[in-house]
């Protein structure tokens, strides 16, 4: 089953691409401003940049940086980590309904950081992000094996389904745990629902190499990604080995996944609408999905993330419901209007 | 597990399964006795696990006294009598119908949707049911189970009308229903995941057992309506067995062999609705058994739809009525709702199957 998506064949040239891209870009920069700006208690860009170039430690200065600048670059990171890794998925596994928590990257993280609390009674910033990275590169790593190992032949649907069958174990392991325990509900409530307040700079900062290393080698990928969307036949037919570039699509994935879910919670309904709209809007070519869903990404959560602290006047409201909430009719607008009917 | 359209592709290509085209089904007596036999092997398993499911449980009652019980003896104690009949007899029922509509609208949703991952939530059912439930515990607290049911029932058929209505546009198609079906679901897990952020906490956590997915709450009341409101729709998919192997082929083979497609679908995806929507209602999220009952039966029964509902059923019916019965004895007293049992055993069991298609046997 391959992608059939938009109607428009090619990305109209390489010019419009490119200056759609460069759009995005710009629109990304300013919501990542405007994040700056927005709280409780606004404050001027001229401060904010004053923040971040010249701090001098007032209380204004000290609010941009330690709570305002963490929460948007986790927003950025985790948004064009997911929409990234999401663009990967669907090539890789051919199946629209694809994204990072399909490999049980969202189900590993939250299991690892159910037990880790459960049993530590309580974990918070770079330890808790290392318990969800090693938990959703676990189940990831074992999801891998056991499609690769369990169908050789079908490689692509054996990974959907052994995905469906971790992911789905791992979730009945942490409501298991959750319906006796009632204060680990408590703690992990919100990070469950994806969200990007309360993170500190460190946390943010010590995530970057990571998504910025998974991020070069996907682009790097690109024209391999394409062959690799046509199927593994055709991909063979063009000389390629759809088992080793399979393998590389799917480290880079569970790099990219695993330390956005650990950053941001699972939002990954960012991974499963970004690379949609971004193909109906350019075509099939992974060249350009990619950088496309990367702006995208961090464009989506970035601006989920304004919307809902200043519409809502909560700072702790939970971006992924944001997300869903504007992302998810978006969505739903594009699949009526833009998808054809022949599918 | 492949759609018929792709395997009837690949068999043509030679790659993908390697074994023999199997004899077309229903052409031999032997092939006759054959599907005979393992209905009649499930349905005795299915009778070994409700006599397992009466006898055992936190006050034993002995095998002798159990089917002095159930032949109509009078030497029996009250109260064994009162735990078998009262409590344990509704709580197996239930769990076998629960098990049997999830498992044939399952079947139906992976017919139509041709995609395996699809079971019925692709529809929006569970969401819908999710956020009707979640919306009425958290809001009342200590809600009556009738209005819980209503709400989840209701907030099932909406959604999933919800999913078709949007998806229409001069017809519709599989992969757009799928894509709304998962955008819709995105907002309905949205509202679940807000209310479960924000809401209290012990009401939150008794609405994480119920999207679990249990049948605990059992009565011999709740066992007749849901037995009554099946039949029909069960029977009727059943009748149109026949249009589920030509939909599946794909919308343009369908339609050349003279299919109205729209028609079908739109039937289709009502029955399967009503279906679930019901099993939804009265026992909560009961996750995987809608994937898994149609996969297995598909690989033990063969491609026909008049084969694979029936055994699809009493698959189903066993998986749920053993999860609840593990899920009662595992940690006893304590209970295990049976959906996080059919979590936890269908995953591997799901990959065993994964094994045995490797090997050339499915």
């Amino acid at each position: 089953m391959s992608v059939p998506m938009s109607g428009k064949p090619a990305p109209g040239g390489r010019p419009r691409a490119g200056l759609m891209l460069g759009l995005l870009g710009a629109l990304l920069a300013a919501s990542c401003l405007l994040s700056l700006c927005l709280g409780p208690r606004g404050i001027g860009l001229g401060t904010v940049f004053d923040a971040l170039l010249r701090f001098d430690g007032s209380r204004e200065h000290l609010l941009v940086v330690t709570l305002r600048l963490p929460r948007m670059l986790a927003a950025v990171l985790a948004g064009s980590a997911l929409a990234v890794s999401g663009a990967i998925m669907q090539a890789v596994t051919g199946n629209p309904l694809a994204s990072p928590g399909l490999l049980g990257i969202n189900a590993g993280a939250a299991f690892a950081v159910v037990a880790v609390m459960t049993l530590t009674g309580g974990a918070s910033g770079v330890p808790f992000l290392w318990a969800a990275f090693a938990g959703a590169g676990a189940a990831a790593v074992t999801v891998y094996l056991l499609g690769a190992v369990f169908s050789s032949v079908h490689a692509a649907l054996g990974l959907v389904l052994s995905g469906a069958a971790i992911a789905t174990f791992l979730t009945s392991l942490t409501s298991a745990v959750l319906i006796f325990d009632q204060s680990t509900l408590d703690a992990v409530r919100l990070w469950t629902a994806g969200s990007v307040s309360g993170r500190t700079l460190a946390e943010a900062v010590g995530t970057a190499p990571y998504i910025g290393l998974g991020l070069s080698l996907a682009f790097l990928l690109g024209r391999h990604l394409t062959v690799l969307s046509f199927g593994a036949d055709a991909a063979r037919a063009l000389g390629q080995s759809p088992v080793f570039w399979r393998g590389a699509a799917i480290l880079i994935v569970i790099l990219l996944a695993g330390s956005a879910v650990a950053l941001a919670g699972p939002i990954g309904f960012v991974g499963l609408i970004v690379p949609h709209i971004v193909r109906m809007l350019i075509g099939v070519d992974y060249r350009w999905i990619l950088p496309f869903c990367a702006v995208g990404g961090a464009l989506l959560v970035v601006a989920a993330d304004c919307l809902g602290r200043s519409l809502l006047a909560n700072q702790g409201f939970p971006v992924g419901v944001t997300i869903a909430l504007i992302g998810a009719p978006f969505f739903i607008w594009l699949a009526h209007n833009r998808l054809r009917s022949t599918a | 597990m492949t759609q018929p359209s792709a395997r009837q592709a690949a068999r043509k290509a030679g790659t993908l399964f390697r074994k023999k085209p199997r004899p077309r089904p229903g052409s031999g007596a032997a092939d006759r006795l054959r599907f005979s036999i393992l209905c009649l092997t499930l349905a005795l398993l299915l009778a070994a696990l409700f006599a397992a499911s009466l006898a055992l449980g936190d006050v034993p009652v002995s095998w002798r006294a159990l089917a002095a019980m159930l032949g109509g003896g009078s030497d029996v104690s009250p109260d064994a009598r009162m735990i078998v009949v009262d409590l344990r007899l509704p709580r197996v029922l239930l769990g076998a119908l629960v098990g049997m509509a999830l498992a044939i609208a399952g079947t139906i949703s992976i017919a139509i949707m041709r995609n395996p991952l699809a079971e019925p939530g692709v529809l929006g059912i569970n969401g819908g049911a999710a956020v009707g439930a979640m919306v009425v515990i958290v809001v009342l607290r200590d809600p009556p189970v009738f209005l819980l049911q209503a709400s989840g029932f209701f907030g099932a058929l909406a959604l999933a009308a919800a999913v078709y209505l949007l998806s229409w546009r001069g017809g519709t198609a599989s992969l757009r229903i799928v894509l709304i079906g998962v955008g819709l679901s995105a907002l309905t897990g949205a509202v679940t995941s807000l209310l479960a952020a924000t809401g209290d906490l012990a009401a939150v956590q008794r609405a994480m057992i119920w999207l679990a997915g249990s049948v605990y709450d059992a009565s011999l009341l709740k066992v007749e309506r849901l037995l009554s409101w099946l039949i029909l729709p069960a029977a009727l998919t059943l009748a149109l067995a026949r249009e589920l192997d030509l939909i599946a082929f794909g919308d343009g083979t369908a339609k050349s062999l003279g299919q109205p497609v729209e028609r079908v679908r739109a039937l289709m995806i009502l029955l399967c609705t009503v279906i679930s929507g019901a099993a939804v209602a009265v026992s909560g999220l009961i996750g995987f058994v809608g994937l898994l009952a149609p996969h297995i039966a598909r690989r033990l029964a063969g491609p026909v739809h008049l084969r694979i509902l029936p055994v699809a059923a009493l698959v189903g019916a066993c998986l749920v009525t053993a999860a609840d019965l593990l899920g009662r004895l595992v940690i006893a007293p304590a209970q295990v709702p049976a959906g996080i049992v059919t979590g936890l055993l269908g995953a591997p069991f799901f990959i065993y199957l994964l094994w045995g298609r490797r090997h050339g046997r499915g």
